[in-house]
């Protein structure tokens, strides 16, 4: 199951929102609120999720298998469930942030074959 | 009204079971990100939780296409109850011109023109085969001649010689109708190719004048064509244009109905999330419901542009219907499984296990 999983995520690209809660949750379990914040500095600031966009994402990736409830807990009365990577979500996100690399390391390579003749 | 109770209300638009799951979490997240002192939620926020909540009425979290199923059904149920509406608030229009009325109008269009005494009228405002729609009739509207139902009108043809030329009687007729309260439009030319053969004369084919004007709720139709082929040289009919009542009862049923068709689209659609038959038929019925809509709607764009339509041609003929409602009838039986497939009871995904000792 998880291999076909990545290998969809392998192809279709995934959108950035996607790939910042993954890697928010790639530091360990985190609750909604958490994830927010976490994508906030992730992303310096330039991402800010909604929570209904939040927990659309959840729904999505945790059908896709890449992600499962971890643990509830209440502070100050509120509900918190916990989120965090299953090993297919782990790989996906391994797998996007190798296709990542590669195209930055391209664009890097043309970028610095440029800089002589721009000088 | 406290901030709470207002994040509460715009969760109403997540289903029921989803609110039981995941509400109190989600009122926590948003309990959470609100900055201290904030008292309602922001348009923002307003928003990004309607939109959530209404994709996540669809169901299918891991479907990037559902959505788009979802607006093509509620929008083709939008229309066909729109249709279904507007043809009952035609109800509200006078009856079709009778021969009293027709002899009058031409006489006051065509002066010194003699009109023929087959004037024929309907009896009813529309009409399948010249006759109201009767339970008799039902068969031949459903199975195949339903594009014969149409809206009756009066209509006759002027007999003998013509007495003035095409244009001197066009001018004249222009004249009279606006001299008596008829908004007159422009007169339309149409070649008619009746010769097939390349080397015919394109001069030497006929051409059909129309001629169109509305004084309040009635239509008239003036076609000036070549006797030889016609039998007459004018031909005039009267109609009766879509009553005021139309168009507002119309939108205002379409959106019912579209909301309505969303709304068990949704819960259709999370009901059928195990079945592997529900895609199918959903394809079969918007395959069989929009496929007459393009074709017909293909179809009557360009004679709708060709000439002047003070009255629209009734909206259920821009959708197909009821000349192809065939298509419709077998949509709608894959639609009915597929709610029936809705309310049978689930495959419990999840089953209960009960370990003993």
């Amino acid at each position: 199951m998880y291999r076909s999983l990545i290998y969809v995520a392998g192809v279709t690209q995934m959108r950035e929102p996607t790939f910042l809660i993954l890697t928010a949750l790639a530091g360990g379990p985190r609750h909604g609120y958490g994830i927010i914040q976490e994508v906030a500095v992730l992303s310096a600031t330039r991402v800010s999720l909604l929570p209904g966009t939040l927990y659309t994402a959840l729904d999505r990736l945790t059908a896709q298998g890449l992600v499962e409830p971890d643990r509830e807990e209440v502070v100050d009365g509120r509900l918190r469930r916990y989120y965090r990577l299953t090993p297919g979500g782990l790989d996906a996100l391994r797998a996007e942030t190798a296709r990542l690399r590669q195209l930055a390391t391209a664009a890097e390579t043309r970028l610095r074959a440029l800089r002589p003749r721009t000088a | 009204m406290s901030l709470t109770r207002r994040y509460r209300r715009l969760l109403l638009a997540y289903p029921r079971a989803y609110r039981r799951e995941h509400g109190e979490e989600l009122l926590g997240v948003l309990l959470d990100a609100a900055p201290a002192g904030q008292t309602r939620p922001t348009l923002g926020e307003a928003v990004d939780l309607v939109r959530g909540g209404l994709r996540c009425r669809l169901g299918r979290p891991a479907s990037s296409t559902v959505g788009v199923w979802a607006v093509l059904t509620a929008l083709i149920c939008g229309l066909f109850t729109a249709a279904l509406a507007s043809r009952v608030a035609w109800e509200t229009s006078r009856p079709q011109p009778d021969r009293a009325e027709f002899a009058a109008v031409f006489t006051e269009a065509f002066p010194g023109h003699r009109l023929g005494e087959d004037v024929s009228t309907a009896r009813a405002l529309f009409v399948i085969y010249g006759q109201p729609l009767s339970r008799a009739s039902l068969r031949d509207l459903l199975l195949g001649d339903g594009g014969e139902y149409q809206e009756g009108g009066a209509g006759g043809s002027a007999v003998g010689p013509m007495p003035t030329s095409e244009a001197e009687t066009l001018a004249t007729a222009q004249q009279r109708l606006r001299a008596a309260g008829w908004q007159v439009y422009e007169p339309t030319s149409e070649v008619l190719q009746t010769c097939a053969d390349p080397r015919c004369d394109p001069a030497s084919q006929p051409v059909e004048t129309v001629l169109v004007a509305r004084r309040g709720d009635t239509v008239l139709r003036a076609t000036f064509d070549d006797p030889r082929s016609f039998g007459s040289y004018l031909g005039v009919e009267l109609k009766r244009a879509a009553p005021p009542a139309v168009l507002p009862v119309a939108v205002l049923a379409g959106l019912i109905g579209g909301v309505l068709a969303w709304l068990v689209f949704a819960w259709t659609s999370r009901r059928t999330e195990d079945r592997r038959r529900a895609p199918l038929l959903l394809g079969i019925t918007l395959f069989l419901w929009w496929a007459p809509v393009l074709l017909a709607t293909a179809s009557l764009a360009p004679h709708h542009l060709d000439e002047p339509h003070p009255s629209w041609h009734p909206l259920w003929e821009w959708l197909g219907q009821p000349t192809l409602s065939l298509f419709f009838l077998v949509g709608l039986a894959a639609a009915l499984i597929l709610v029936a497939t809705a309310l049978t009871p689930r495959r419990d995904l999840h089953p209960l296990t009960v370990s003993l000792g």
